[in-house]
C-alpha cells in the first residue's frame, strides 16, 4: 500500500508522511461540523460547541451513524473478506452488544464501565459459541447454522417473555446516557468526537491486525485452508481469534448504537442487518478493510438521499444497486481502485513529466 | 460413512445370502442416523401422547398441512441446490410472489389481462433478436464505449417503455383508497359480489402507446444485441423469428379484442374453478420468472458461488419491496373457494366422508379440521411429492437431474446441454414454490413477510433432511411442520413440569426458534442431515 520509499522514512516526520491520508481525513472530519455550521447554517463556531439545532447537528448525527455502520462492517470484513468464513449471523454480534449494554444500564442499573465489561464478556462468549461449530460444519452449512443462531436470538429478543427487558417487537427504549460525555442529545459534538476517535482507532487497529503475522494466516485460511493446516498452523485457533476480535468490535458498534439511537429495534438482530454489512463491504470492496469505511459512508448517504427523493421506492433502488454491484463491480470501490491505481499513477507521472519537462523531484520515488 | 453404503434405499433393496451381515454393517455405518431418527420419533410420540386424543389428531393434521406447504418450498430449494449448488435465498420470495399473483388472477383477473397486453408488445421485438444483432454490427465502437452505448440504448428503451405503458388502460387496485384496496376486494369476492373498477381507456392516441412500447422493446433488444462482442457470429434470421414476432403482436391484439368477454367468462366461473385457474396461471408466471432469473442473474456467476448466494439475497429483497409497492404494505387474505367454504345445513361434516361434503370444517375423531387447510393442502402436497418423485425416477429429465447431482462434468461430457437443464430445474423449483404460495394464500393470508417465514422453515427442513436429498426434503418438511404444531399446541395447554405448580407455556413467538434449535442440533450431530449423502 504505502510505497517503499515512504515506508523507510522513520521518526515522527516519517510517520506523519506515511499516515498523511488518514490524518487529513481525521482533521477534515473534526473541522466538518464547524464548516457546515458556518457555510450552511450561517452560525458561528460556538453553535457547534453549544449544541444548537441546525444542519451541523443533524449531519453530525448522520456521521455518527456512518461511524457505527463502519465499525460494524469492518468486523464483518475481517470475518468474510479477510478470513473467508461465510457467516450469516453477524447481526447477532451487533445486537448482542446493543441489547446487553442497554439492558445492563436500564434494568440492572450498572455503572457504564461495568456494563461495558459485561458486553465484552458476552461478545467473547458468543464468539466461542460461533467457533465451537466450526470444526463440524463448513461453507454453506456453516452459513446456515450461523443464520440459525442469529434467527433464534432475533426471535427470542422479540418474544413477549422478555418484554420487560428487551421491549418485545417495539425494541429497547429509555436508555439514559450514563455520563455527560456519552450523551448524544445534549453533548452531540463531544459524542461525535468520541465516535470519530473510536472509528479511526478501530480502523488503524484492524490494519495492524491484517498486516501482522497472524493476519497473514487469516488470508492464508481464506485462500487455502488445507495448505495453511499443512504448514503447521492450527487454523481453528486463528479462526477463533478472528471471531473474538470481530465479535468485540461489532458489539462495540452495538453499544454506540444503543447510546446514539433513542430506541434499539429488533431489526438490528435480523437478517437484513447482516445483509447491510454485506452490502457495505461489497460497495467498499471485500477484504480491503478501508473499503468497509468508505462503503459505510456511501451506503448511509445513498440510503438517506434515496429515501428523501424516492420515498417508497428507495428500498427497490437499493436492492437494484446491490444486484448490479454483485454482477458488475464485484471488487467494490477500493478493490477496483487498487486494481486501476497503478495505471492511474503511471498516467499521472507521464502528465507531470510532460508539464514540467522531465520528472518531478518526489514522483519517481512513488513508483514500485 | 462411505459413499456407496450411505444411500438408504439402495442398501435395503439389495438381497443376497449375506443379508444379515450386510444389515449389521449398514447399521454400524449409519448408527448416528438411526439413533437420531429413533430419538426424533420417540420425542414426537411422547409429545403426542401427552395430549388429549382429539387434540393429537388435530395437531398431526395441522402439522401435515404446514409440512405440505413447507415441502412445496423446500422441494424446489433442494432440487436447485442439489443440481447446481445454488442456494436460492430468494426462494421464499418466489413463494410470496406466487401467492400475490395467484390472488391477482383469482380476485382481479382483469388487471392481469390488462398488464399482459403491453408486456406482450414489449416482448415482441425480442423475437427479432438476430435482426438487432445484425444491425448492431454497424456500430463500430469497441470496448468500454460500446458497452456504454449499449446500456444507453437499454436505459432509453426502458424509459420509453415505462412512460408509454402508463398510457395503456390498466384497471388496478389502489392501496391508498380504501374502496379499492386489495383487502376490500377480497371481502367483495367473499360476499359473491364483484364491483368492477372504473373502466379505463387509452390516454392519448392508441397508436402512440402501441408504437411507444414497441419502440421501447426494440431499443432494449438492440442494446442487448450491441452488448455482444463485435465479430461474433450472428444468429440466422429466418421465418421462425417473423412468425414469433407476428404471433406476439397478434396475441396482444386478440387479447385486447377479447378482453371483455374473457373477463366476463372468468368472473362467471365458480370460485372453485377460478381458484384452480389462478393456481395454474401463478405457477406458470413464476416458473417463467424463475427461468429468466436463472438466465440473467445466476448464469453469469457460476464461477463465483458466494456472489450467487448474495445475488439471490438481493433478489429476495427487491421482490419484497416490489410487492410492497404494487400490492401495498397491509396484509390481506384471499377468499376461500366455494368448495371449501360451505356452512349452514349439515355442517360441519362428520367422519372422513365429511371432507367431500362441501363444508368448511369437518369433525373427525372428536377433532375439528378445516377441509381446505387440513384436507386440500395435504392432498396437493402428496400429489406433488408423488409427481416429482415419478419425474425424477421415471423420466429422461429426471435421469439427467439425478446424474447431474452426482457428476455434472460427466453429464456434460455425454453431450447433454446441462445449462438448459439448469434453467428448467430452476423454473420447476420456482413453480413449485409458487404453487405453495397460492395454496397458502387462502389459509394464512398474504403479507410481504410470508416468504421469509417459509424460507426459514424450508432451510430447517433442508438441513434436517439432507441438503441434496429429495426424499430428505420431504422428511424434513414433515418434521418441521409437526414440531411447529406440537409446540403451538403445547403453548395452549402448557407443559406440566414436575415440582412446579403452573405448567410452562411457551409463547407463540418461540415456535420458529424451536425448529431452528432442532436444525442446529441435527447439523452438529449429523452434518449431512437425516437422509443426505456424505460428502464426496
Amino acid at each position: 500500500m504505502t510505497s517503499t520509499a515512504l515506508a523507510q522514512s522513520t521518526g515522527l516526520s516519517g510517520w506523519l508522511r506515511r499516515r498523511r491520508g488518514l490524518l487529513g481525513a481525521i482533521a477534515l472530519l473534526v473541522a466538518f461540523p464547524f464548516i457546515i455550521s458556518i457555510v450552511i447554517d450561517g452560525q458561528g463556531l460556538a453553535a457547534v460547541v453549544n449544541n444548537d439545532l441546525g444542519n451541523a447537528r443533524f449531519l453530525q448525527g448522520l456521521a455518527i451513524e456512518i461511524f457505527i455502520l463502519g465499525i460494524y462492517a469492518i468486523s464483518y470484513d475481517l470475518i468474510l473478506g479477510v478470513t473467508g468464513i461465510l457467516s450469516f449471523g453477524h447481526a447477532m454480534f451487533f445486537a448482542v452488544g446493543a441489547y446487553t449494554f442497554g439492558i445492563m444500564l436500564k434494568s440492572f442499573e450498572l455503572a457504564w464501565p461495568v456494563a461495558l465489561l459485561v458486553v465484552l464478556v458476552a461478545a467473547v462468549l458468543q464468539a466461542i459459541l460461533f467457533a465451537l461449530v466450526l470444526p463440524r460444519v463448513h461453507g454453506i452449512t456453516y452459513a446456515l447454522v450461523t443464520l440459525g443462531f442469529a434467527s433464534v436470538f432475533w426471535i427470542v429478543i422479540q418474544s413477549s417473555d422478555l418484554a420487560d427487558y428487551a421491549g418485545a417487537e417495539v425494541g429497547l427504549q429509555g436508555v439514559d446516557a450514563p455520563v455527560w460525555f456519552l450523551d448524544t442529545t445534549n453533548e452531540r459534538f463531544i459524542f461525535y468526537l468520541i465516535c470519530l476517535a473510536i472509528f479511526f482507532g478501530v480502523y488503524v487497529l484492524y490494519q495492524h491486525i491484517v498486516d501482522s503475522p497472524a493476519g497473514r494466516v487469516f488470508v492464508a485460511i481464506r485462500e487455502n485452508e488445507d495448505r495453511a493446516l499443512m504448514l503447521g498452523y492450527n487454523t481453528f485457533w486463528f479462526k477463533l481469534l478472528v471471531l473474538v476480535i470481530a465479535s468485540i468490535t461489532a458489539a462495540l458498534a452495538g453499544t454506540i448504537h444503543t447510546l446514539h439511537q433513542p430506541i434499539v429495534t429488533p431489526n438490528v438482530a435480523g437478517l437484513f442487518w447482516t445483509v447491510t454489512a454485506l452490502l457495505i463491504i461489497l460497495i467498499g470492496g471485500m477484504g480491503t478493510i478501508t473499503g468497509a469505511l468508505i462503503g459505510a459512508a456511501v451506503y448511509r448517504l445513498l440510503e438517506y438521499y434515496l429515501d428523501k427523493w424516492f420515498a417508497g421506492a428507495a428500498g427497490l433502488l437499493i436492492g437494484a444497486a446491490y444486484v448490479l454491484l454483485v454482477l458488475y463491480v464485484p471488487y467494490g470501490i477500493v478493490g477496483t481502485w487498487r486494481a486501476k491505481s497503478l495505471r492511474i499513477k503511471e498516467g499521472r507521472d507521464r502528465l507531470l513529466k510532460l508539464l514540467t519537462g522531465g520528472g518531478g523531484k518526489e514522483e519517481p520515488a512513488a513508483k514500485e | 460413512m462411505s459413499t456407496e453404503t450411505s444411500d438408504l434405499r439402495s442398501q435395503t433393496s439389495e438381497a443376497g445370502p449375506s443379508k444379515n451381515r450386510q444389515r449389521a454393517e449398514w447399521l454400524r455405518e449409519n448408527r448416528v442416523r438411526v439413533t437420531v431418527l429413533a430419538v426424533l420419533v420417540f420425542v414426537f410420540v411422547v409429545a403426542l401422547l401427552g395430549l388429549e386424543r382429539e387434540d393429537w389428531f388435530e395437531t398431526i393434521m395441522q402439522g401435515l398441512s404446514v409440512g405440505a406447504l413447507t415441502f412445496l418450498v423446500v422441494s424446489g430449494l433442494s432440487l436447485i441446490f442439489g443440481l447446481m449448488d445454488v442456494f436460492n435465498l430468494a426462494h421464499g420470495e418466489f413463494f410470496m410472489l406466487g401467492a400475490y399473483l395467484g390472488w391477482t388472477a383469482y380476485t382481479r383477473a382483469d388487471t392481469l389481462l390488462d398488464v399482459a397486453i403491453p408486456l406482450l408488445l414489449l416482448a415482441a421485438p425480442f423475437a427479432l433478436m438476430p435482426l438487432w444483432q445484425r444491425l448492431a454490427v454497424s456500430i463500430t465502437l469497441t470496448g468500454r464505449a460500446r458497452k456504454a452505448t449499449a446500456w444507453g440504448f437499454v436505459i432509453v428503451g426502458a424509459l420509453a417503455a415505462f412512460f408509454t405503458i402508463t398510457r395503456f388502460p390498466l384497471v388496478i387496485w389502489d392501496a391508498e383508497n380504501f374502496a379499492l384496496t386489495p383487502a376490500n376486494m377480497t371481502v367483495q369476492i367473499d360476499l359473491g359480489t364483484h364491483a368492477p373498477l372504473p373502466a379505463d381507456t387509452f390516454s392519448g392516441p392508441v397508436i402512440v402507446a402501441v408504437l411507444g412500447v414497441l419502440l421501447g422493446g426494440a431499443l432494449i433488444a438492440f442494446g442487448f444485441g450491441t452488448l455482444r462482442k463485435p465479430g461474433t457470429e450472428t444468429e440466422a434470421l429466418d421465418r421462425r423469428n417473423y412468425v414469433a414476432f407476428g404471433g406476439l403482436l397478434l396475441a396482444a391484439l386478440l387479447l385486447h379484442l377479447v378482453k371483455e368477454p374473457v373477463n366476463e367468462w372468468i368472473f362467471g366461473l365458480s370460485t372453485t374453478w377460478r381458484f384452480f385457474l389462478s393456481m395454474g396461471i401463478s405457477v406458470l408466471l413464476v416458473a417463467a420468472f424463475g427461468a429468466l432469473v436463472e438466465v440473467i442473474l445466476i448464469r453469469p456467476l457460476y464461477d463465483r458461488p458466494i456472489y450467487q448466494l448474495m445475488i439471490t439475497l438481493g433478489l429476495g429483497f427487491i421482490l419484497i419491496e416490489l410487492v410492497r409497492e404494487v400490492w401495498g404494505r397491509p396484509e390481506f387474505t384471499m377468499a376461500r373457494p366455494a368448495a371449501f367454504a360451505g356452512t349452514g345445513e349439515g355442517c360441519p361434516g362428520q367422519g372422513l366422508g365429511g371432507f367431500f361434503s362441501g363444508c368448511s370444517t369437518v369433525e373427525v375423531f372428536g377433532g375439528r379440521l378445516r377441509v381446505y387447510n387440513e384436507g386440500f393442502v395435504i392432498l396437493v402436497g402428496i400429489v406433488v411429492l408423488v409427481a416429482v418423485t415419478l419425474l425424477l425416477r421415471r423420466s429422461r429429465l429426471g435421469m439427467v437431474i439425478r446424474a447431474g447431482v452426482e457428476h455434472p462434468e460427466m453429464v456434460e461430457a455425454l453431450g447433454i446441454n446441462v445449462r438448459r437443464v439448469f434453467t428448467m430445474v430452476f423454473a420447476l423449483g420456482s413453480g413449485l414454490a409458487a404453487l405453495g404460495g397460492v395454496l397458502a394464500a387462502p389459509s394464512i393470508g398474504l403479507s410481504s413477510g410470508m416468504g421469509a417465514v417459509f424460507l426459514l422453515g424450508a432451510i430447517v427442513a433442508l438441513a434436517v433432511g439432507g441438503l441434496t436429498s429429495f426424499p430428505g426434503a420431504a422428511v424434513g418438511a414433515l418434521v418441521v411442520g409437526l414440531l411447529q404444531q406440537i409446540i403451538i399446541r403445547y403453548g395452549q395447554v402448557g407443559i406440566p413440569i414436575p415440582f412446579v405448580e403452573e405448567p410452562f407455556k411457551p409463547s407463540p413467538t418461540v415456535v420458529p426458534a424451536a425448529s431452528i434449535v432442532l436444525m442446529v442440533i441435527i447439523l452438529l450431530v449429523l452434518p449431512t442431515g437425516l437422509l443426505g449423502r456424505s460428502e464426496k
